[in-house]
């Protein structure tokens, strides 16, 4: 009797090890740091249908001049702005932080779980409302045109006075909110859990670029969501603080603004450094070089990131002193980020090369990354500035950073990762060519936007003069060229899920050798609940 | 070490640091609420943005032989049926000299209106050293129907400014009022039933 009670009770505790809920409640309810991550992952890719649809419709806009698809201004606006945010908030966060962050900080680190599991839902389905927030914001009250920038006085109650600006703060303030609680839950996991002998100073990199820009987020957004909500009353109660008539100043929005937002800009890209550092190290069988001033050059840039947001609004008239100290500022950045580079490239010195696709990417997005670097420290400069604000120039020099590079890193990620993910592996040969298409595609599209901002073509209008038209016709075709590596990648992903090779736990060999490849692929339900135990330095950083 | 990995150090260290991250999103939050008295307070110490000096009940420190050419300039929003121009567009004021200029206004509505004006000062350099001692400006404006007042202003440009090597080549400052249409009228509805009761 003894006997059979005991091993009932063994039983069901072999049950409970292996139970989960299944079905709808599995995602609507679920506190596991793989399937919030692969919810991140999707919110990313549906949201990435509406935000690259959109920039489709604008370079089919702007093919050729005139006004031939989009006849209304406003419209056209609407399309940028949800371009902008969507693309921001909903796809190269998400992916990046959400996604990869989730599934690969308990990972990496050996712990099981994040330290606030349910947090992270409540963090995931806030942000999944935001998406469906800003995508009301451009059917309501005829769309929120404001630019991602949501500058008063174009933001305001006179010249949007529907509701599609209140969606869109409202949209904003949640999906704010949920990265503020992310934030506090990646801190807390990072700094609290790692596994037994995994110091500071043994973390992978990626786990380095986590944490920094999970303090990026706990730092800029409550910024962000203080603005919103003095943009909030200014619209619907009657305040003044953006509005002159009532002694408020609309440059105050745009100091709040990109107080915020130029920390946001590197809570884009910092992921992406980790993810490179990862596959660069990997493919290159050689651990990270100069582990410690990568650690740090991401810490700095976060840092002075704080220090350097007036650089966007050189032309609201400062005095020459705070243009030279931005300009400096601004420039002092180049320092940190030549250190990656450099670092990058010399991990790769000497190594034993693997050119699968994951690695083609890393190494496009550091060739991209550098271009659209140049022409940030071109821009840095205050006069050239104030020639090039708000033309194509800049345009190509965001997108080279952001768009680009920011989207290399989520397809670097997505190939490195996707056999632990799925427990499949791609096929190396379409991965390869989609790389290839999407390479060609990105710098046809941006390259020569280049020199439309040189001309002088002005950004966020949907016509421009004849003189313009042989370039526009040439990005319009890189556009076209990009979205069939997009579609690409989908049918790749959609491969890989259903007829992919099964992966085992390590398919890329002596260069991975961080924690993530010491699981099961597909990575188990439950991992790390035996905590591995550190001994030696972990990836990137062998002596 | 339970099934989530946790020990108790292990809990005490996160309740810690989500605690420590709290108190970091709030003052982030009570640095933005302090940012608008904080970026207002800037702008005038500084004279950031054109803000001149108000510097009332104040004197010259003294008066200097040097002279400089102040404009006046007026702007009505559109909002605002009012008809504002200066008494006269410009004047020659020695520096620390304590000058009174005139604007005026007229309500060219059927209806009593409340007007405030925002002001700034031209090039920004000279800013800090334009003193308003008495402005319209500093008070909301209430125009009857067909009323026309005199607004004056009296100022001082401060003699530092030649002491300054990036403002003391400036030889004309422009002083400009906007006048907008005050989001509060209730001043009106009083002034008119005043008016009825007469």
């Amino acid at each position: 009797m003894a006997d059979t009670h005991a091993h009932a009770h063994g039983h069901n505790d072999h049950a409970d090890h292996g139970h989960h809920p299944t079905g709808w409640r599995r995602w609507m309810y679920s506190t596991n740091h793989k399937d919030i991550g692969t919810l991140y992952l999707v919110l990313a890719i549906v949201a990435s249908f509406v935000g690259v649809g959109f920039s489709m419709m604008m370079r089919l806009e702007l093919a050729e001049p005139g006004l031939q698809f989009i006849r209304d201004q406003h419209f056209y606006n609407v399309l940028l702005t949800a371009h902008g945010l969507i693309m921001v908030f909903f796809v190269v966060m998400p992916a990046l932080i959400g996604g990869f962050g989730n599934w690969f900080i308990p990972l990496m680190i050996g712990c099981p779980d994040m330290a606030f599991p349910r947090m992270n839902n409540i963090s995931f389905w806030l942000t999944a409302v935001g998406l469906i927030l800003v995508a009301t914001s451009t059917v309501i009250g005829g769309g929120a045109g404001t630019g991602w920038t949501v500058y008063p006085p174009l933001s305001n109650h006179t010249f949007h006075p529907g509701m599609s600006v209140d969606f869109a703060i409202l949209s904003l303030h949640v999906a704010g909110a949920a990265s503020i609680l992310g934030a506090i839950n990646f801190i807390t996991t990072i700094v609290n859990m790692r596994a037994p002998g995994m110091t500071f100073h043994r973390m992978p990199l990626f786990i380095w670029s986590m944490l920094v820009t999970a303090f990026l987020l706990l730092l800029a957004l409550p910024v962000l969501a203080g603005a919103l909500t003095m943009l909030l009353t200014d619209r619907n109660f009657g305040t003044a603080f953006f509005e002159p008539s009532g002694g408020g100043d609309p440059i105050f929005w745009q100091h709040l603004f990109w107080f915020f937002g130029h920390p946001e800009v590197y809570i884009m890209i910092i992921p992406a450094f980790g993810i490179v550092s990862q596959v660069v190290s990997t493919f290159s069988k050689k651990p990270v070089f100069g582990y410690l001033g990568m650690a740090y050059a991401m810490v700095s840039i976060g840092f002075v990131g704080f220090v350097v947001w007036a650089h966007h609004m050189f032309t609201v008239g400062f005095n020459v002193e705070t243009r030279a100290y931005f300009i400096i500022a601004t420039m002092i950045i180049a320092v940190p980020t030549g250190i990656k580079i450099f670092s990058w490239l010399a991990t790769m010195w000497g190594g034993s090369i693997e050119f699968k696709t994951p690695m083609l990417y890393a190494m496009g997005f550091i060739f991209l990354f550098v271009v659209g670097g140049v022409t940030g420290v071109t821009l840095s400069n205050a006069p050239v500035d104030m020639a090039f604000h708000d033309t194509y120039f800049v345009i190509a020099h965001f997108h080279y950073v952001l768009s680009i590079a920011a989207m290399y890193a989520i397809f670097t990620g997505m190939y490195y990762w996707l056999p632990k993910m799925s427990g499949r592996m791609y096929n190396e040969k379409l991965g390869q060519w989609q790389f290839w298409i999407t390479f060609v595609g990105v710098n046809v599209l941006f390259f020569p936007q280049h020199f439309l901002g040189m001309a002088g073509m002005p950004r966020r209008i949907a016509d421009y003069p004849d003189a313009f038209a042989g370039w526009n016709m040439v990005s319009s075709g890189g556009a076209v060229i990009s979205l069939v590596g997009a579609l690409l990648f989908f049918y790749i992903l959609w491969d890989t899920l259903r007829n992919g090779a099964k992966a085992p736990a390590n398919p890329w060999g002596v260069g991975a050798n961080t924690l993530e490849w010491t699981v099961d692929s597909p990575a188990p339900f439950h991992t790390h609940e035996v905590l591995p135990v550190i001994t030696a330095e972990p990836a990137g950083s062998h002596h | 070490m339970n099934q989530t990995g946790r020990t108790k150090q292990n809990q005490r260290g996160i309740r810690l640091t989500a605690g420590a991250m709290v108190v970091v999103v709030s003052a982030m939050g009570g640095l933005v609420v302090a940012s608008e008295p904080l970026y207002k307070l800037f702008c005038q110490v500084t004279g950031y943005g054109g803000t001149p000096r108000i510097a009332e009940g104040q004197i010259s420190s003294g008066v200097v032989a040097e002279t400089m050419t102040v404009r006046f300039d007026s702007n009505v929003n559109r909002d605002l049926a009012w008809k504002f121009r200066p008494a006269a567009t410009q004047v020659n004021v020695q520096i620390g000299e304590e000058a009174l200029a005139f604007y005026e206004a007229k309500n060219v509505s059927g209806e009593t209106l409340v007007g405030t004006a925002t002001f700034n000062v031209m090039p920004e350099r000279a800013a800090p050293y334009f003193n308003k001692i008495q402005c319209f400006c500093f008070t909301e404006q209430v125009l009857k129907p067909g009323e026309t007042v005199q607004m004056p202003v009296t100022f001082f440009i401060d003699p530092d400014i030649l002491k300054d090597q990036y403002a003391r080549n400036i030889k004309t400052v422009t002083l400009s009022y906007t006048f907008f249409l005050n989001q509060d009228q209730s001043k009106a509805q009083t002034t008119h039933q005043a008016n009825y009761s007469n």
